[in-house]
Protein backbone atom coordinates (compact mmCIF):
# COMPACT_ATOMS: atom_id res chain seq x y z
CA UNK A 1 0.00 0.00 0.00
CA UNK A 2 1.82 3.33 -1.16
CA UNK A 3 1.06 6.52 0.47
CA UNK A 4 1.15 10.47 -1.38
CA UNK A 5 3.91 12.69 -0.49
CA UNK A 6 3.69 14.93 -3.09
CA UNK A 7 1.94 15.67 -6.14
CA UNK A 8 2.14 18.64 -8.65
CA UNK A 9 0.57 20.01 -11.27
CA UNK A 10 2.11 23.50 -13.16
CA UNK A 11 0.94 23.49 -16.74
CA UNK A 12 2.88 21.24 -19.02
CA UNK A 13 4.82 19.36 -15.92
CA UNK A 14 3.11 17.08 -13.65
CA UNK A 15 4.83 15.19 -10.52
CA UNK A 16 4.01 12.88 -8.03
CA UNK A 17 5.93 11.05 -5.00
CA UNK A 18 4.77 7.62 -3.61
CA UNK A 19 6.21 6.70 -0.33
CA UNK A 20 5.84 2.36 -0.34
CA UNK A 21 7.66 0.54 2.24
CA UNK A 22 11.64 1.40 1.97
CA UNK A 23 10.92 3.31 -1.58
CA UNK A 24 10.00 6.40 -2.66
CA UNK A 25 9.00 6.57 -6.19
CA UNK A 26 8.84 9.70 -7.86
CA UNK A 27 7.49 10.21 -11.63
CA UNK A 28 7.86 13.43 -13.84
CA UNK A 29 5.99 13.96 -16.86
CA UNK A 30 6.05 16.60 -19.27
CA UNK A 31 7.77 19.82 -19.76
CA UNK A 32 10.67 20.83 -16.88
CA UNK A 33 11.26 24.26 -17.92
CA UNK A 34 10.91 27.74 -16.19
CA UNK A 35 7.26 27.39 -15.58
CA UNK A 36 7.98 23.99 -13.51
CA UNK A 37 10.75 25.16 -11.71
CA UNK A 38 8.84 26.04 -8.34
CA UNK A 39 6.94 22.67 -8.50
CA UNK A 40 10.17 20.57 -9.03
CA UNK A 41 11.84 22.53 -6.02
CA UNK A 42 8.86 22.22 -3.87
CA UNK A 43 8.19 18.36 -4.48
CA UNK A 44 12.07 17.41 -4.40
CA UNK A 45 12.50 19.37 -0.99
CA UNK A 46 9.98 17.21 0.22
CA UNK A 47 10.89 13.73 -1.24
CA UNK A 48 13.80 14.68 0.46
CA UNK A 49 12.72 15.46 4.25
CA UNK A 50 10.35 12.38 3.85
CA UNK A 51 13.12 10.18 2.94
CA UNK A 52 15.12 11.26 5.91
CA UNK A 53 12.06 10.92 8.35
CA UNK A 54 11.30 7.69 7.08
CA UNK A 55 14.89 6.22 6.29
CA UNK A 56 14.00 5.20 3.00
CA UNK A 57 17.08 3.30 1.04
CA UNK A 58 15.97 4.15 -2.30
CA UNK A 59 14.30 6.88 -4.32
CA UNK A 60 13.38 6.26 -7.79
CA UNK A 61 12.67 8.93 -10.37
CA UNK A 62 10.88 7.87 -13.54
CA UNK A 63 11.46 10.07 -16.20
CA UNK A 64 10.53 8.27 -18.97
CA UNK A 65 7.44 10.13 -19.84
CA UNK A 66 9.34 13.50 -19.42
CA UNK A 67 9.79 15.38 -22.93
CA UNK A 68 12.41 17.87 -21.51
CA UNK A 69 14.51 19.36 -18.51
CA UNK A 70 16.00 22.96 -18.90
CA UNK A 71 19.02 24.09 -16.82
CA UNK A 72 17.32 25.60 -14.12
CA UNK A 73 15.36 22.37 -13.38
CA UNK A 74 18.35 19.92 -14.17
CA UNK A 75 20.24 22.14 -11.35
CA UNK A 76 17.11 21.14 -9.51
CA UNK A 77 18.07 17.69 -9.52
CA UNK A 78 21.88 18.79 -9.02
CA UNK A 79 20.98 20.30 -5.57
CA UNK A 80 19.10 17.85 -4.09
CA UNK A 81 21.58 15.21 -4.82
CA UNK A 82 24.07 17.58 -3.09
CA UNK A 83 21.44 17.38 0.17
CA UNK A 84 21.90 13.32 -0.06
CA UNK A 85 25.60 13.58 -0.56
CA UNK A 86 25.83 16.14 2.33
CA UNK A 87 23.48 13.60 4.63
CA UNK A 88 25.30 11.27 7.57
CA UNK A 89 26.68 7.93 5.47
CA UNK A 90 24.20 5.98 7.69
CA UNK A 91 21.26 7.95 6.49
CA UNK A 92 22.15 8.27 2.85
CA UNK A 93 19.95 6.80 0.29
CA UNK A 94 20.29 5.87 -3.31
CA UNK A 95 18.86 7.63 -6.42
CA UNK A 96 17.69 5.53 -9.31
CA UNK A 97 16.40 7.14 -12.65
CA UNK A 98 14.59 5.75 -14.97
CA UNK A 99 15.22 7.06 -18.46
CA UNK A 100 13.20 6.90 -21.90
CA UNK A 101 16.27 6.14 -24.16
CA UNK A 102 14.04 7.34 -27.33
CA UNK A 103 14.25 10.99 -25.36
CA UNK A 104 18.22 11.66 -26.15
CA UNK A 105 18.84 14.36 -24.10
CA UNK A 106 18.22 12.24 -21.00
CA UNK A 107 21.10 10.07 -21.93
CA UNK A 108 22.91 12.90 -21.92
CA UNK A 109 22.05 14.78 -18.76
CA UNK A 110 21.57 11.65 -16.52
CA UNK A 111 25.73 10.75 -17.76
CA UNK A 112 26.41 14.69 -16.42
CA UNK A 113 24.15 14.09 -13.31
CA UNK A 114 25.77 9.93 -12.73
CA UNK A 115 29.27 11.55 -13.42
CA UNK A 116 28.93 14.31 -10.11
CA UNK A 117 27.24 11.91 -7.92
CA UNK A 118 28.59 7.88 -9.14
CA UNK A 119 28.37 6.66 -5.92
CA UNK A 120 24.68 7.48 -5.15
CA UNK A 121 23.48 7.30 -8.39
CA UNK A 122 22.22 4.92 -10.67
CA UNK A 123 20.37 5.14 -14.30
CA UNK A 124 18.52 2.70 -15.31
CA UNK A 125 16.65 2.99 -19.40
CA UNK A 126 13.14 1.24 -19.91
CA UNK B 1 11.70 12.27 -44.56
CA UNK B 2 11.84 15.76 -46.18
CA UNK B 3 15.41 16.17 -47.63
CA UNK B 4 16.54 19.57 -46.78
CA UNK B 5 18.06 21.92 -49.08
CA UNK B 6 21.81 23.01 -48.90
CA UNK B 7 21.97 25.47 -46.24
CA UNK B 8 18.16 25.38 -45.31
CA UNK B 9 18.13 27.69 -42.31
CA UNK B 10 14.78 28.83 -39.89
CA UNK B 11 15.50 32.44 -38.40
CA UNK B 12 12.80 34.05 -35.92
CA UNK B 13 13.12 37.74 -35.20
CA UNK B 14 10.17 38.19 -31.99
CA UNK B 15 9.84 38.54 -28.19
CA UNK B 16 9.68 35.18 -26.52
CA UNK B 17 8.73 34.82 -23.20
CA UNK B 18 8.83 31.39 -21.12
CA UNK B 19 5.58 29.89 -22.69
CA UNK B 20 7.13 30.56 -26.17
CA UNK B 21 10.34 28.75 -25.37
CA UNK B 22 8.95 25.23 -25.44
CA UNK B 23 7.04 26.20 -28.45
CA UNK B 24 9.70 27.15 -30.14
CA UNK B 25 11.68 23.86 -29.27
CA UNK B 26 9.09 21.51 -29.86
CA UNK B 27 8.96 23.51 -33.61
CA UNK B 28 12.51 22.95 -34.15
CA UNK B 29 12.71 19.61 -33.09
CA UNK B 30 9.82 18.66 -35.25
CA UNK B 31 11.35 20.54 -38.14
CA UNK B 32 14.93 19.09 -37.74
CA UNK B 33 13.98 15.78 -37.48
CA UNK B 34 12.23 15.70 -40.73
CA UNK B 35 15.26 17.29 -42.40
CA UNK B 36 18.47 16.00 -40.27
CA UNK B 37 17.44 12.56 -39.77
CA UNK B 38 19.47 12.32 -36.67
CA UNK B 39 17.50 11.87 -33.50
CA UNK B 40 20.19 13.04 -31.14
CA UNK B 41 21.76 15.65 -33.02
CA UNK B 42 17.93 17.21 -33.57
CA UNK B 43 17.59 16.68 -29.42
CA UNK B 44 21.34 18.49 -28.98
CA UNK B 45 20.21 21.38 -31.43
CA UNK B 46 16.76 21.52 -29.46
CA UNK B 47 18.12 21.38 -26.24
CA UNK B 48 20.83 24.44 -27.16
CA UNK B 49 17.69 26.02 -29.08
CA UNK B 50 15.98 26.05 -25.62
CA UNK B 51 18.64 27.41 -23.10
CA UNK B 52 19.86 30.51 -25.55
CA UNK B 53 16.09 31.59 -26.06
CA UNK B 54 15.57 31.21 -22.08
CA UNK B 55 18.63 32.71 -21.59
CA UNK B 56 17.61 35.65 -24.29
CA UNK B 57 13.99 36.11 -21.81
CA UNK B 58 15.80 36.09 -18.83
CA UNK B 59 18.81 38.63 -19.81
CA UNK B 60 17.27 40.54 -22.39
CA UNK B 61 17.37 44.18 -22.26
CA UNK B 62 14.15 45.05 -24.61
CA UNK B 63 12.79 41.19 -25.00
CA UNK B 64 14.15 41.88 -29.17
CA UNK B 65 15.60 38.31 -29.89
CA UNK B 66 16.55 36.89 -33.51
CA UNK B 67 17.68 33.42 -33.40
CA UNK B 68 18.47 31.65 -36.82
CA UNK B 69 19.21 28.21 -37.32
CA UNK B 70 21.56 27.18 -40.39
CA UNK B 71 22.10 23.77 -41.72
CA UNK B 72 25.26 23.25 -44.07
CA UNK B 73 23.86 20.21 -46.19
CA UNK B 74 27.59 19.17 -46.92
CA UNK B 75 28.82 16.08 -45.29
CA UNK B 76 29.24 16.44 -42.56
CA UNK B 77 26.36 18.70 -41.87
CA UNK B 78 27.17 21.63 -39.73
CA UNK B 79 24.40 23.12 -37.57
CA UNK B 80 25.12 26.54 -36.27
CA UNK B 81 22.63 28.57 -33.92
CA UNK B 82 22.57 32.11 -33.84
CA UNK B 83 20.75 34.30 -31.17
CA UNK B 84 21.46 37.97 -31.11
CA UNK B 85 19.84 40.44 -28.33
CA UNK B 86 20.83 43.50 -26.25
CA UNK B 87 21.86 42.18 -22.85
CA UNK B 88 22.29 43.51 -19.76
CA UNK B 89 26.01 44.14 -18.17
CA UNK B 90 25.86 40.87 -15.76
CA UNK B 91 24.82 38.57 -18.20
CA UNK B 92 27.24 40.05 -20.71
CA UNK B 93 30.15 39.57 -17.85
CA UNK B 94 28.41 35.96 -17.63
CA UNK B 95 28.60 35.34 -20.76
CA UNK B 96 32.47 35.93 -21.16
CA UNK B 97 33.17 33.80 -17.86
CA UNK B 98 31.60 30.89 -19.36
CA UNK B 99 32.45 30.77 -22.71
CA UNK B 100 35.72 32.17 -22.20
CA UNK B 101 35.62 29.24 -19.51
CA UNK B 102 34.74 26.36 -21.61
CA UNK B 103 37.42 27.28 -24.04
CA UNK B 104 40.15 27.63 -22.35
CA UNK B 105 39.56 24.10 -20.30
CA UNK B 106 41.92 21.41 -21.62
CA UNK B 107 38.35 19.16 -21.08
CA UNK B 108 34.78 20.82 -21.44
CA UNK B 109 32.97 17.78 -19.33
CA UNK B 110 34.88 18.31 -16.34
CA UNK B 111 34.28 22.17 -16.43
CA UNK B 112 31.00 21.30 -16.44
CA UNK B 113 30.91 19.42 -13.82
CA UNK B 114 32.97 21.71 -11.84
CA UNK B 115 30.67 24.31 -12.70
CA UNK B 116 27.53 21.48 -11.07
CA UNK B 117 29.54 21.73 -7.77
CA UNK B 118 29.68 25.40 -7.84
CA UNK B 119 26.07 26.33 -8.91
CA UNK B 120 24.84 23.35 -6.85
CA UNK B 121 23.64 26.14 -3.82
CA UNK B 122 22.98 29.08 -6.15
CA UNK B 123 19.40 30.27 -5.82
CA UNK B 124 19.17 32.66 -8.71
CA UNK B 125 19.06 30.88 -11.91
CA UNK B 126 21.00 27.75 -13.04
CA UNK B 127 24.14 29.74 -14.63
CA UNK B 128 24.45 26.58 -16.52
CA UNK B 129 22.68 26.96 -19.94
CA UNK B 130 25.73 27.65 -22.06
CA UNK B 131 27.84 25.58 -20.16
CA UNK B 132 25.53 22.79 -20.78
CA UNK B 133 24.81 23.46 -24.47
CA UNK B 134 28.54 22.84 -24.73
CA UNK B 135 28.57 19.70 -22.58
CA UNK B 136 25.58 17.60 -23.59
CA UNK B 137 25.05 19.05 -26.30
CA UNK B 138 28.36 18.77 -27.93
CA UNK B 139 28.50 22.43 -29.25
CA UNK B 140 31.39 25.04 -29.45
CA UNK B 141 29.97 28.28 -28.55
CA UNK B 142 31.53 31.93 -29.64
CA UNK B 143 29.98 35.57 -28.52
CA UNK B 144 30.77 38.99 -29.90
CA UNK B 145 29.57 42.05 -28.08
CA UNK B 146 28.72 44.75 -30.94
CA UNK B 147 27.57 48.72 -29.71
CA UNK B 148 28.24 47.82 -26.29
CA UNK B 149 25.52 45.45 -25.54
CA UNK B 150 24.05 43.60 -28.71
CA UNK B 151 25.49 40.23 -28.02
CA UNK B 152 26.07 37.14 -30.66
CA UNK B 153 26.06 33.90 -29.99
CA UNK B 154 26.96 31.46 -32.13
CA UNK B 155 26.70 27.65 -31.06
CA UNK B 156 28.64 25.15 -33.75
CA UNK B 157 27.99 21.18 -34.20
CA UNK B 158 28.38 18.53 -36.87
CA UNK B 159 25.41 16.01 -36.87
CA UNK B 160 24.73 12.80 -38.59
CA UNK B 161 25.71 11.88 -42.32
CA UNK B 162 22.42 10.66 -44.06
CA UNK B 163 22.69 7.00 -44.43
Amino acid sequence: MSTEIAAVDAEDFKGQALHDGEAIETSLQGTADYAALDALEMMLGRVHAEAKRLGVRNVTVDMRKLEFMNSSCFKTLVSWITDVQELPEAARYKVTFLSNPKLYWQKRSLHSLRSFAVDLVTITEA
Amino acid sequence: MVTAPPNAYVELNFRPNVQLVSVVRRFVSEFYQRTLNDPDGTSRVALATHELLENAVKYSKDGETTIRIEVDTNQPRLVTILLRNRATDPHITAIREIVDGMAAAKDSFAFYQDLLVQKAKRRDGSGLGLARICAEGEMKITYRVIEGDLVELLANTTVGVTP
